[in-house]
């Protein structure tokens, strides 16, 4: 009563407005745990800092943080809690896959607008849910500039093992379908491996004969997570020289930890954030990215990564679209100012979401990358940026 | 492409994962024996050797020798500790209370060291050099050599400790006729006690000796242990070389059947072969003293 009557008589002070929340429901326990306090750490700074800007017209962001211990049903109790509560406008997360296709299919029923932070299951992606919005780069993009990288290293045939879970699968077939358009040989193996594989010997045994056989120039890891070091420690291992392409989740530091000196030599493309510091100086996006990675130095003694980035970039959309509406913000009035969001350069790049495209980023906000001296660095090829 | 030309490179990696297998089932089986206990914690031992080492080597000590003895060190007091807090107080418990103690001891564990460690996983690097080399056709890691070197030293040692020592007797003894040990004047208590350090060093050898190869990361002990608890069924409770053999016949299987069904299906494999061997000598190959041998 007291709160009301203050803000009551003192209409034009930031303090007293009440806050906009954002509900962030995120895998904080369990094996992305170390992952989620990257995100956790960078969200605060960023919303931190908004709020020194002056917030929303006065209104400070707020964060609410659940955790949902990478369980599909506190994900969607989690979910079902935000959406009862007024006062959040927007929820963020979670990551992992089958977690996001609920939380999602709760958001469309609730009407409260969902940020996705990592890449989306392409089957759920194609529902073209209305109120869910992806921030990471899509199956079809990693594609369309793998292909590119591979055929600027003038790679004629390609075999692609891939992960036997929705994203890695469609990534290989998105793959192929590109590859083949441009002349590209590309063949998908039958065998496959699952996260929790912990070697792959027997796989790539059998698959060993077949790229022999067939000189295939180079290995498609479509995969995330410690399989991928498992996949270059085990080729290595079995003496198996050619070439590796990875996917963007190469793009971390803990991969090159895990997989050392195998890790030599793998080229993928990934996010800007991945290597802050080798952006060209006309790069749309550098300032964004460099500015970002000086700060959480400052703040945590810590470089950016693309978990990082994604964090930043969830809170720099989620501020940039509420700056865009008009009046109080509600619900409805956010997603429809989220969608219409034009040109906005973050740290992964440029989003731009319209009604046909929530998915924001495009071929031309990845870099390629090559892992070299145990350093992730960026690589030019000529004729594909 | 025919199956027969993978089997050789197929059997090189089973046996080193066999080698994994058999010092996780050694662990089973030691305290198997003192206490008839299944400790399902011992996956636990063998994530905390690998992990701790890997900490250990960052921020306290260059050297590779000190930091995994310290390791071993640290993982055989966690391994009494549990002794004196989950199954000394339950020692008089009917037999089905302290093995789901130790289940809980070892979601503990797990989630301890992943609050403590943090979540991702860990590398070690090899031993002696990340290069394959060939050999009769097979390329082989130095790792798998020191994984199978150090697996049949740790057994003899064992063998010596429990037929060369006046300490190591006693606890045969006290596994193979528990009231003959006692009326003889043999702590069984303290025999028990010993078994957990024992077992908690051999998982945390096991732990070191495949980070190099294979990532730990704070969960990886549930699946370790589960192969390491069929191995061990397979090869019978009754003796140490049971665990040897059951966990070299599973690496060896597991790997053999990749040439034949698709990759995805091993872990299956090994279940199908837990099933198998209740079914049709429960025992497992070497006997076991669970089950009585006049009925198989």
């Amino acid at each position: 009563m007291t709160l009301v009557f203050i803000a009551w008589v003192n209409p034009s002070s930031p303090a007293e407005k009440s806050p906009y929340r954002i509900g962030v429901n995120l895998e904080l326990t369990g094996p992305w745990g170390e992952v989620t306090k990257i995100v956790k750490m960078a969200m605060d700074m960023e919303v931190e800092r908004m709020n020194g800007m002056g917030g929303i017209e006065g209104h400070p962001l707020g964060l609410v943080y659940e955790d949902n211990g990478f369980d599909l049903a506190r994900a969607a109790a989690n979910m079902t809690k935000f959406t009862r509560d007024k006062n959040i406008q927007v929820v963020i997360g979670p990551f992992e896959d089958n977690l996001q296709a609920t939380t999602r299919a709760i958001a469309e029923r609730e009407k409260i607008t969902n940020i996705i932070i990592c890449p989306s299951n392409p089957m759920v992606r194609g529902l073209k849910q209305k109120w869910a919005f992806n921030i990471a780069q899509s199956d079809i993009i990693v594609s369309q500039k793998l292909v590119d990288l591979s055929l600027a290293r003038k790679y004629k045939k390609v075999m692609v093992f891939h992960g036997a879970w929705p994203l890695a699968q469609s990534l290989a077939e998105y793959y192929k379908r590109f590859g083949e358009e441009k002349g590209l040989k590309v063949i998908i193996a039958k065998e496959t491996h699952k996260p929790t594989d912990i070697d792959m010997t027997p796989q790539l045994i059998k698959l060993k004969p077949v790229i022999e056989q067939e000189r295939v120039d180079a290995l498609y890891a479509s995969t995330g997570g410690p399989p991928g070091p498992i996949i270059c420690k085990n080729m290595r291992a079995l003496g198996m020289k050619i070439p590796i392409i990875g996917t963007h989740a190469f793009g971390f530091g803990f991969i090159i930890a895990l997989g050392g000196e195998a890790m030599e030599g793998v080229e993928f493309g990934a996010g800007k954030p991945v290597v802050p510091d080798q952006l060209d100086e006309n790069d749309p996006v550098r300032p964004v990215v460099t500015d970002f990675d000086r700060r959480m130095k400052a703040q945590y003694n810590m470089g950016i990564d693309q978990i990082a980035g994604h964090a930043h970039d969830a809170i720099g959309l989620v501020y940039d679209a509420m700056k865009r509406v008009q009046g109080n913000v509600t619900r409805a009035k956010f997603r429809d100012a989220l969608e219409n969001t034009k040109g906005l350069k973050s740290c992964h790049g440029v989003y731009t979401y319209s009604p046909t495209d929530h998915d924001g980023l495009s071929k031309k906000d990845m870099v390629f990358i090559r892992i070299e001296g145990g350093k992730f660095k960026r690589v030019k090829l000529p004729g594909f940026e | 492409m025919d199956s027969w030309t993978y089997i050789p490179q197929l059997l090189a990696s089973g046996i080193t994962v066999g080698a994994i297998y058999a010092l996780v089932a050694l662990g089973f089986v030691t305290i198997t024996r003192a206490c008839q206990i299944i400790n399902f914690a011992q996956g636990e031992f063998v994530m905390l050797g690998g992990l701790l080492t890997f900490f250990l080597l960052k921020d306290l000590t260059p050297s590779y020798p000190l930091a995994a003895s310290i390791a071993i060190g640290i993982v055989v007091m966690v391994g009494f500790l549990m002794y004196l807090s989950v199954i000394y107080p339950l020692r008089k418990a009917p037999m089905l209370i302290p093995l789901i103690a130790t289940l809980g001891a070892s979601i503990f564990l797990s989630n301890t060291s992943g609050l403590l460690f943090g979540t991702l996983p860990k590398a070690l690097p090899p031993f002696s050099g990340e290069h394959p080399f060939q050999m009769l056709g097979v390329s082989v890691l130095p790792q798998s050599l020191w994984v199978l070197g150090a697996t049949f030293l740790l057994l003899a040692l064992l063998y010596l400790l429990s037929h060369r020592t006046f300490l190591g007797k006693a606890m045969e003894a006290s596994s193979t006729d528990p009231l003959g040990a006692d009326l003889v004047g043999i702590s069984r208590n303290r025999m028990v006690f010993l078994a957990f350090g024992v077992s908690a060093g051999t998982g945390a050898i096991a732990g070191i000796l495949i980070t190099p190869v294979f990532f730990t990361s704070y969960n990886s002990g549930t699946i370790l242990g589960l192969k390491g608890f069929i191995a061990a069924v397979l090869g019978g409770w009754g003796k140490n070389t049971g665990a040897i053999l059951g966990g070299f016949v599973l690496g060896i299987l597991e790997a053999l059947s990749v040439a034949f069904i698709p990759a995805g299906y091993k872990d299956a494999v090994a279940f199908a072969i837990l099933l198998l061997i209740l079914y049709f000598r429960p025992k497992g190959i070497l006997g076991s003293p669970f089950v009585d041998s006049r009925r198989w």
